[in-house]
């Protein structure tokens, strides 16, 4: 929901009436300064980012505010659990578990696996595409059917498999999984970025005073081909939360003896059935709110990196 | 602050050989960042048949009258904050959207700037010609691809009857543009709005797209409003010049009075920015510093931060062209002293010979890039 | 445009060998591996497993060379009943049957057995092919034209108040996790409303099961009323992919309608006076149609995603539902069956983009 206007010509209103190098410009502010002053004024991004962190914070310090043990049972155990109420916030399920704690509790495991597997793919990612991108060829060649393979196979197909098979139902492993099967798209992205780039004329200067390989693809290539990089990267952790909760919940995800809100989730389907719709709406809610705060970061991040593809 | 900015309406009857008459228009936009006054307070007029020269550096308002006389601009972001546009004393600005698109493409057409870009790609050349004749001559699609081949044939386009059935992108430049004039003159307006259209184009065809522009409205009796940086084009097509800075008209007369005896002094930058063989060697001359920031307009005159004889009352009140006949010019130093023109630092002899030179070697004379050259 | 159909299938082949390796191996690289599973499966007897382990080249404890024999045994490059690269007519054994190739493996349309049931595994993925065919089928045709209505006004009505709702809908359903709002939309309307059937294809109480031939027998003598029934069924986990998808392609369509809208092509059909309608139809959404085409063979891919999701939360009958219980069970030969014939789906799908998009723009030479 940008209010950035575009005129008729195609170009943005600056471009019609060339909004000079004025005085504001003159402070030279770099690239990165740009950004932040533009993600600075996005105001859903800030929503997100302050939601994110609050749900990082849960992540770290949740297990001190509300303690919880998936085996200790503060409520009474009953079919069903008990409503919502000033004891139990969210109620308890049918085990007397408190799903408030759950809740506030389920964060560490997902925002983890969401962070770390984002990371790994993001370095999986970035050093795939830019080795392709930069040396062209048959290095690219044979990396580019990988990544084309990894594309046709319908990616929760291939996470199911791996999380059953490889899977020990602990972080690490949920982790690894994501990370190295999620790292395609941004190797694309990367790629893409340098194929077009390695052509730049700052390039071509570069190599023309003698600065070598590695040196003129990390130092001078891939600062200018992150702000997609970023974005992607933003999204694929939205994408990897969710994925993380649907695994668990179908038990081929993190074990029962954690919890994590796709854990929670896995609990509550047969509730539903009976009508206790509190074991599923709060923990759900929960991964809503985290995914559209992150989407939410990844807009704005989109808006800051890369002013030219709005929307 | 500004001074007589506003002129009084004229309710006089519109003068017959007056097809197009803007007045006082403005066209603001209102962005994030708070209001750009593109075009700020503009008045001129296009006679019947004859040839309108707007000038001035990128982003000086000159593209935004245009796309506001053609009323293609978006409101919002855009807003039309006042003014008149008279077509044949009729105020377009005031028409209903339906009228206003009879107008458009059938009275008045217009040129852009980048042939590159400014035919759809998915429809062929005939396609798009037809299309506008269809509409507006209210002809059968045959009859249509016929005066669509008859357009391409006017406009020096070899096979036309081959060339309609080709998609723009099999096209070169030149011929795109010839493609985009056929377009605009397929339905014969009585206006044509030009748009920098040699712009982006090769400079050996630039001349030939100019020539074309010009024997096809000497046929067709077209007046023709040419929006260019580019002098010696305009020494070499126009009837009248408005010389246009920072969303103002700073300077308007006929050719010759405007470009022998320039009474403004960024009209006299502009003049003495043209490279010419006399010069060689020299360092160019060039108008200092840059347009003005439009969200930070300078108080007074516009031009003062970067003109060579700034005094007093340019600091502190706005200059305005002086309406009726007869050349004016926005700037103090020549309402105070109307018998000084500017000679002192060229001579009309200087002026012309530049002007033929550029003329001679088709250099793009382009102050805008000489105005950066010098920033470096 | 045939030689370049032919050009794009013939590097597609290389993809789907490399598809087929990774299958594999992902199925010998588990833990067990498929060895491992045929033990215990009291469904399957000594014969069929010896019969089996000989058909598939399978060994107990394989080592390089062994598997190597697995996979040309699978694939159908290799006769496991002697012969090596040679069927029993002597010729190569990857050709054809009828040009005297062998009957083994994928190559041949014979993907082996089910370890959990012990029934072919192309036998059953046909079985369950229709219920996914019906809920994928429709809910793309919902999706793609709701996509293109939203996202079209959006872009054309910007800033409105309909482009704000469509934005805020979109971010919304966009972040949903898919499952979560199944079990939501099971909750409201299934359990609490009582409108519509929870889960399954058919009734519960229906004495046949879906796609058999007794429930063909059964369905053909009233066709009408189990149409209804199948509809009711149809609409909570179409309504699922279709919030979530619409979500994403509706913003999609928007952005590519601006895209296309601020060209100086749109604004030179502006300047010719045609009409608004005109100008956003022929001159903008013909154009914006490229990059929308491309986008939705290339989500082919996701609506397999989505159909496991939504058949495993509304436990209907299709291939996603299939997938997941051989996940479950373990059941390697089911699982490189549905692997390979999805993926190669999902290839066909990016081959039909590129081949569309080659169509419908004239600029593109091929």
């Amino acid at each position: 929901m940008t209010t950035e206007h575009r005129a008729p010509g195609g170009g943005t209103i600056e471009d019609i009436v060339a909004v000079p190098d004025n005085e504001v410009a003159l402070e030279s502010l770099s690239q990165w300064q740009l950004a932040r002053r533009r993600f600075r004024k996005h105001r859903l991004a800030l929503i997100g980012l302050f939601i994110f962190g609050f749900m990082v914070f849960l992540a770290v310090f949740g297990p001190l505010i509300v303690p919880f043990n998936p085996m200790f049972l503060p409520g009474a155990i009953k079919a069903g659990g008990d409503q919502p109420s000033l004891a139990h916030l969210f109620g308890t399920d049918a085990n007397g578990r408190d799903v408030f704690a759950m809740t506030i509790n389920g964060a560490r495991i997902s925002v983890a696996v969401g962070l770390f597997s984002m990371i790994i793919a993001g370095v999986a990612g970035v050093t795939v595409g830019a080795v392709a991108g930069y040396f062209g060829g048959w290095v690219d060649n044979v990396l580019m059917r990988v990544v084309d393979v990894l594309f046709a196979i319908p990616f929760l197909f291939i996470i199911l498999v791996s999380s059953r098979f490889f899977g020990k139902g602990d972080v690490l492993s949920l982790v690894l999984i994501f990370g190295l099967l999620s790292w395609p798209l941004i190797a694309r992205l990367v790629r893409a970025s340098f194929l077009s780039l390695r052509e730049a004329d700052f390039v071509d200067a570069a190599r023309a005073v003698g600065v070598g390989d590695r040196r003129i693809a990390f130092r001078h290539i891939l600062p200018n081909a992150l702000g997609p990089v970023i974005v992607a990267m933003t999204l694929l952790m939205a994408s990897n939360i969710v994925l993380e909760s649907f695994v668990s919940f179908l038990n081929f995800g993190i074990s029962e003896t954690q919890i994590s809100w796709g854990n929670a989730l896995a609990n509550a389907q047969g509730a539903l059935s009976f009508g206790d719709w509190w074991w599923a709406f709060f923990p759900g809610m929960a991964i809503a709110l985290t995914v559209i705060a992150v989407n939410f970061v990844g807009d704005g991040l989109r808006d800051a990196l890369d002013p030219r593809s709005r929307e | 602050m500004t001074v007589t900015l506003d002129r009084p309406a004229s309710d006089a009857p519109p003068r017959a050989d007056i097809l197009l008459d803007v007045q006082d228009l403005r066209t603001y936009f209102h962005v994030m960042d708070g209001t750009v006054k593109a075009v700020d307070g503009v008045s001129f007029s296009v006679r019947r048949g004859e040839t309108l020269g707007v000038v001035g550096e990128s982003g000086c308002g000159k593209s935004v009258t245009a796309l506001t006389i053609m009323r293609l601009l978006d409101i919002p972001p855009a807003e039309i904050a006042s003014g008149r546009i008279l077509l044949e004393g009729k105020d377009i600005l005031r028409l209903p959207e339906e009228q206003m698109r009879h107008l458009r493409g059938n009275e008045i057409a217009m040129i852009f700037q980048e042939p590159m870009s400014s035919l759809n790609p998915v429809f062929t050349v005939g396609n798009q010609i037809s299309e506008a004749v269809e509409l507006h001559l209210k002809v059968k699609h045959k009859e249509a691809v016929e005066r669509s081949i008859e357009a391409l044939r006017l406009v020096g386009i070899a096979y036309p009857e081959r060339r309609i059935k080709q998609y723009p992108h099999e096209l070169s430049g030149g011929q795109r543009q010839r493609v985009m004039i056929a377009m605009a003159l397929s339905c014969e307006p009585k206006l044509l709005i030009a748009d920098e259209p040699t712009t982006a184009l090769d400079v050996t065809i630039q001349a030939q797209i100019l020539e074309l522009i010009r024997s096809i409205q000497q046929k067709t009796g077209t007046a023709l409003m040419l929006i260019t940086h580019d002098l010696g084009v305009v020494a070499e097509m126009v009837n009248d010049v408005v010389v246009m800075y920072a969303g103002r008209v700073v300077e308007h007369g006929t050719v010759d009075e405007v470009l022998l005896q320039p009474k403004h002094p960024y009209t006299e930058g502009l003049l003495a920015s043209i490279p010419s063989k006399g010069m060689r060697g020299q360092r160019l001359n060039v108008i200092k510093g840059a347009v003005p920031n439009p969200f930070n307009m300078p108080k007074g005159c516009n031009f003062s931060p970067r003109c060579p004889y700034q005094f007093e009352p340019c600091l502190d009140l706005d200059p305005h062209v002086d309406e009726g006949g007869g050349p004016a010019a926005a700037c103090w130093l020549w309402k105070q002293a109307p018998g000084y023109s500017i000679p002192a630092r060229l001579h009309e002899a200087q002026v012309r010979a530049a002007l033929r030179a550029a003329e001679a070697s088709q250099v793009e004379v382009s102050p805008v890039l000489a105005v950066e050259a010098a920033e470096e | 445009m045939g030689r370049y159909i032919l050009r794009r299938s013939v590097q597609a082949i290389p993809v789907i060998f490399l598809i087929a390796i990774v299958s594999f191996m992902l199925m010998q690289a588990a833990p067990g591996g498929p060895a491992a599973a045929f033990n215990q499966n009291p469904k399957i007897s000594q014969a069929q497993i010896d019969g089996w382990l000989q058909r598939w080249c399978l060994e107990r404890n394989p080592d390089v060379v062994g598997m190597l024999r697995e996979f040309g045994g699978w694939l159908g490059v290799y006769n496991c009943s002697g012969g090596g690269l040679a069927s029993s007519s002597g010729m190569p054994n990857f050709l054809p049957a009828f040009l005297g190739g062998g009957s083994n493996g994928v190559l041949h349309g014979d993907f082996g057995f089910s370890i959990f049931t012990g029934q072919p595994v192309l036998g059953m993925i046909l079985e369950r092919l229709p219920a996914t065919l019906v809920l994928t089928g429709t809910a793309l045709i919902i999706w793609i034209t709701l996509a293109i209505i939203l996202g079209v006004i959006a872009a054309v009505k910007r800033y409105s108040l309909f482009d704000q709702a469509v934005t805020l809908f979109s971010y919304i359903f966009y972040s949903l996790p898919t499952f979560w709002l199944g079990l939501i939309l099971i909750y409201l309307f299934a359990v609490d409303l009582h409108w519509l059937p929870a889960q399954g294809i058919i009734n519960t109480r229906s004495p046949f099961s879906f796609n058999t031939p007794a429930y063909w027998t059964d369905f053909w003598k009233n066709p009408g009323p189990a149409l209804v029934v199948i509809g009711q069924h149809l609409i909570l986990p179409v309504m699922t992919l279709v919030a979530v998808s619409v979500a994403g392609d509706s913003r999609f369509v928007r952005s590519s309608m601006l895209d296309t809208l601020s060209q100086d092509y749109v604004r030179t059909a502006k300047a010719k006076g045609l009409s608004q309608r005109t100008v956003i139809f022929r001159h903008a959404f013909r154009n914006a149609l490229l990059p929308i085409l491309t986008n939705i063979a290339l989500e082919i891919a996701f609506l397999f995603s989505g159909a496991i999701v939504t058949e495993t939360i509304f436990d209907w009958p299709g291939m996603g539902r299939l997938y997941f219980d051989g996940v479950t069970n373990r059941d390697y030969f089911l699982l490189m069956g549905i692997l390979l014939i999805g993926s190669i789906l999902v290839v066909i799908a990016n081959l039909a983009a590129d081949v569309i998009y080659a169509w419908a723009d004239p600029r593109i030479r091929y």
